[in-house]
């Protein structure tokens, strides 16, 4: 394959939804059926595109590409090397099942043809920032991302959501003002904001620290870390399930994201830790678990509790970041992997619940595990797999977190991995235990049937599901020796 | 002599000749105006293009008016700077002229649209005249008739509030000409010059002798340009005059005028005052903490704002600020920001005001609170507004982002991280009071029992061509940023 042909292909697939979606927004004027087939077909020919891209990235293959040159020293341009691959096929995948869901889920809302094209652009403008060659690129997509995502949050339009949209919308904008901040610190250090080069920040000084911190806010606002998670809770419970899924299990990890590039190619390993910024994220980081988890004991609303569930998950990311050691990467990464599955399984089966039955509060389900028998089986794989019980993919990535902090000499982390696996019980087994077991009373009113959601529905949240358990059981499975191959190719600038 | 040299001085004069002919023109054949009018700008603008070439081949030059050189006659110089702000004027001058074309029906009496016109061309060719002169008391003479015409173009309209706004403005606008004027005659005093370049090379012998009066000079340019420009404090004329004006003449005021006198301070600091003296004088020092007040304050201003337009005004003297802090930051790359940005907020704030124009021409509301909905029933109009206020916040895709981009560079560079975070800050003020309009206009129905009245689509159009412009300066801004640091090289020589 030449040379102009081999970089079309990551191009191809982010420029492709893009491009897509006024073609769906002009075939949803005609008909909802053609626009929600163009909707999937894009997903999967993004899917595929991205995929194709697997036998070369595994051969050690660095793809890069550049757009123009927006203004002198300062391009568009494109990279895709192990990482950018591992969270742009995530996303393409997770975003496929999202858009299958969604065509049930969102036959009954209004305003299909605003959500569908918003839904193709917003993966886009995801794999536009897991494939950006430069921080610049990064930063316009990041923004592209957030903004569009907006149309998610407030796509029900009800006050509770475009209160929550609305701050949204702004901490969005303070977390692009910070990014925006952070990025000309480093290029005014470092001379090019390219991610295709060394470090580009070399010793630590007052600039860096504050290139640093502002680079923590504006993407740690996305990947709604203590204290800037306060929209996170609000905007992703009000969207539509889907997108609460979307947003819950990829839009975050585009932060984590953001920051691993930050720490791997404006600073280094050794001057993060030379800088002390590791404690910085240490201690943010258990505050976040904490937090998150804390917080989410007290929430009825069943997608507000797992929106802080996410939160106290992120903290474990950021937990890794802040160890910074092969084992700890390798579980960031793998959690990145994990999470998008478990949180995506959840919200999805947590919106057919409420699509079916319209119940959001826990406090109304005990006995719907026996009316849902299949949704909640895959709820509590998921919710298990949360917690870190042992066959399940959660547990291999605390496990290999947990493996990492002792390395590190820090077995305060793994108690506080340990304290968060119980609360996690404490939060997500009083629903599941109760849905199955509870409610009894009630069946002798209303009898005994079985109200399960739509196929469409429910494929998708069995195959994340399976995913859990598969990539769990399995000792060398492809998320784990991704992400293997990716922390040795971070910290040591390749495995090969 | 061919054609071709006089360029320089017939950008200015067919305007000014226009301008005297408009209302004879008028009253001969009505219809006959506004192509003239027309026509006299899309001249200016090959002249400029001209120009432009000119510069290219040959580097910048000097234009003798009369053949009479200086210190006896008056120069023009023409640089790639000038030429810049020259094509900026023209430019968008003509775009804004031909929205006015449609909107004037409805704002104005139609006797009167005769002398608008006038005034119109007045002001497009005074303010190229400043931007091109080379002597003192001739940029006071452009100042003088461009500060008339202004005033007149906000009280064509009649209403009680544009007479007394534009009063407002006529008492400060002569505050500081007056100032200025005394400037001038202090400078004269002391060097005998008013040519740009003979009192740069007059002055420091001078300024040795008669430090004092020289200090009362610059004391006083500040004031007087700071006046004219809305420089904060002296911004207090601004929000009445330009709101209560038509539409078009808010879109030239906003977006044309304060630059021009934003672009003359900048002359005079960096031509007339040697380096040295500004290295003694910290005329950019306090240029830069005022354009830091208003920043923040214009924002801070707009956003208790309830009159759309209103509020837009305010955000004029905040983004004003950006211009300034461009200059006084003295650092190349902020400067080529604060350039940068002069063209950009000219299309950006043209266009927000054109989209005021057409919303109160279309529903009768001006109120920020009546805007809900509104995107529903004016789409097209409110994805512009939307672009704009993106652009004012600095979101990637639009011009604003390259500007501030340049500042924060600029002041990187000039070690002043402290206005980096003025601009990020005034980036969150800005979302604070554009996002809100935004959101309601599309988000929340549209209440209202009065038809929505058409709007002429030359309006829609210029208000389109501004939308794609914005976003064009934003999505391929090298041409403008290579051009603009080039000149800026070869102006400044740093």
């Amino acid at each position: 394959m030449n040379e102009a042909a081999a970089s079309a292909v990551p191009v191809f697939a982010f420029l492709f939804p893009i491009l897509m979606t006024p073609v769906i927004m002009f075939a949803g004027r005609r008909s909802g059926r053609l626009r929600n087939a163009l909707a999937l077909a894009t997903t999967v020919v993004t899917f595929l595109a991205v995929i194709s891209l697997y036998p070369r990235i595994i051969g050690g293959e660095v793809i890069q590409f550049t757009f123009f040159e927006i203004l002198p020293e300062l391009h568009i341009s494109f990279r895709v090397d192990l990482l950018s691959f591992c969270l742009a096929a995530l996303s393409a995948f997770i975003w496929v099942l999202c858009t299958i869901y969604s065509i049930d889920y969102m036959a009954r809302e209004h305003a299909g043809s605003r959500y569908y094209p918003v839904l193709i652009f917003t993966l886009g403008a995801c794999l536009g920032i897991f494939m950006a060659g430069d921080f610049f690129t990064l930063f316009i997509f990041f923004e592209l991302m957030s903004l569009i995502a907006y149309i998610l949050v407030i796509h029900e339009e009800t006050p509770a959501a475009l209160k929550a949209g609305y701050k949204y919308l702004i901490m969005t904008i303070i977390g692009g003002l910070a990014l925006f901040f952070g990025i000309i610190i480093t290029f005014e250090l470092g001379g090019t904001v390219s991610l295709s080069g060394g470090p580009l920040v070399q010793e630590t000084s007052l600039l860096a620290f504050l290139a640093f911190i502002s680079f923590l806010i504006g993407f740690g606002m996305k990947a709604g870390i203590f204290p800037l998670h306060v929209w996170l809770p609000d905007a992703h419970p009000v969207a539509p399930s889907p997108a609460s899924a979307l947003l819950s299990g990829i839009m975050l990890k585009t932060g984590a994201y953001g920051l691993l590039r930050v720490i791997f190619h404006v600073f280094s390993v050794e001057l993060v830790k030379s800088g002390g910024w590791d404690k910085i994220m240490g201690v943010i980081a258990v505050i976040t678990i904490l937090l998150g988890s804390a917080v989410a004991l007290t929430q009825d609303d069943i997608k507000r509790r797992l929106a802080y569930s996410s939160i106290g998950q992120m903290g474990y990311i950021l937990l890794g970041m802040s160890i910074l050691n092969e084992n700890t990467l390798i579980g960031d990464i793998f959690h990145i992997f994990t999470h998008a599955m478990i949180k995506s399984t959840l919200f999805l089966a947590a919106g057919a619940i409420i699509w079916k039955t319209g119940k959001r509060l826990i406090s109304e389900m005990p006995g719907i595990g026996r009316q849902m028998p299949f949704t909640l089986g895959c709820f509590s794989l998921a919710a298990l797999a949360m917690i870190g019980i042992p066959p399940l993919n959660g547990f291999l990535s605390k496990w290999t977190l947990g493996l990492g902090a002792l390395e590190a000499g820090m077995p305060f982390y793994v108690l506080i991995l340990l304290v968060s696996s119980l609360l996690n019980a404490l939060y997500y087994l009083p629903i599941i235990v109760p849905a199955f077991f509870g409610g009894l009373e009630s069946d002798h009113e209303h009898g005994f049937d079985i109200k399960e959601a739509t196929p469409r529905m429910l494929v998708p949240v069995a195959i994340l599901a399976l995913g859990t358990l598969i990539f769990g059981l399995l000792p060398s499975n492809i998320p784990f020796d991704l992400s293997r191959l990716t922390a040795s190719y971070l910290l040591r600038g390749g495995p090969f | 002599m061919t054609l071709q040299h006089h360029f320089p001085a017939l950008i200015i004069v067919i305007f000014l000749i226009c301008a005297f002919i408009m209302p004879l023109l008028f009253r001969w054949r009505s219809t006959l105006c506004a192509p003239a009018l027309l026509l006299v700008h899309l001249l200016a603008l090959a002249m400029a293009v001209a120009l432009l070439v000119r510069l290219y081949a040959g580097g910048p030059f000097y234009y003798h008016l009369g053949n009479w050189a200086p210190p006896w006659g008056i120069e023009l110089k023409i640089d790639f700077l000038r030429v810049y702000m020259v094509l900026i004027l023209v430019g968008l001058g003509l775009w804004i002229f031909v929205y006015a074309l449609k909107d004037l029906a409805h704002e104005l009496k139609r006797e009167v649209t005769g002398w608008y016109y006038a005034l119109y061309a007045l002001l497009i060719g005074s303010m190229s005249g400043m931007a091109l002169t080379n002597d003192m008391f001739n940029l006071f003479v452009f100042m003088e008739i461009c500060g008339i015409a202004s005033c007149a173009i906000i009280s064509i309209k009649e209403s009680r509030e544009c007479l007394e706004a534009s009063f407002k403005y006529l008492i400060l606008s002569a505050m500081g000409t007056g100032c200025y004027l005394m400037a001038i005659a202090m400078i004269y005093m002391v060097t005998g010059q008013l040519n740009f370049q003979l009192i740069r090379e007059a002055l420091p012998a001078a300024a040795g002798l008669y430090p004092n009066n020289l200090l009362v000079a610059t004391a006083l340019i500040i004031v007087a340009f700071g006046t004219k420009a809305a420089l904060f404090p002296l911004h207090v004329w601004l929000p009445d005059a330009h709101a209560s004006a038509p539409s078009p003449s808010s879109a030239v005021l906003s977006g044309l005028v304060i630059k021009i006198y934003a672009f003359s301070l900048f002359n005079i600091l960096f031509f007339v005052f040697p380096a040295s003296f500004r290295q003694a004088v910290p005329i950019n020092e306090i240029v830069l903490w005022l354009a830091t007040l208003g920043i923040l304050f214009g924002s801070i201003f707009a956003m208790v704002q309830e009159d759309l337009k209103k509020m837009l005004a305010y955000s004029s003297i905040a983004q004003i600020g950006y211009v300034f802090m461009g200059i006084g930051l003295n650092q190349p790359t902020a400067l080529l920001g604060g350039f940068y940005h002069i063209l950009n907020h000219a299309l950006m704030k043209g266009m927000l005001f054109m989209v005021a124009g057409v919303i109160i021409q279309a529903t009768g509301r001006r109120r920020v609170k009546d805007l809900n909905g509104i995107g529903h029933v004016l789409p097209l109009v409110m994805i512009a507004f939307t672009v704009g206020g993106f652009s004012m916040i600095g979101i990637p895709g639009t011009g604003g982002l390259i500007s501030k981009w340049y500042l924060a560079e600029g002041a990187l560079l000039a070690n002043r991280l402290f206005f980096v975070i003025v601009i990020v800050l005034s980036s969150l003020l800005n979302a604070v009071y554009y996002l809100p309009i935004i959101i309601n206009a599309f988000l929340n129905p549209y209440e209202g029992r009065e038809p929505v009245k058409p709007v002429s689509r030359l309006m829609v159009g210029a208000i389109t061509a501004g939308m794609i412009a914005v976003i064009f300066f934003g999505v391929y801004p090298k041409p403008v940023i290579v051009f603009l640091k080039a000149a800026l090289a070869a102006v400044i020589g740093m």
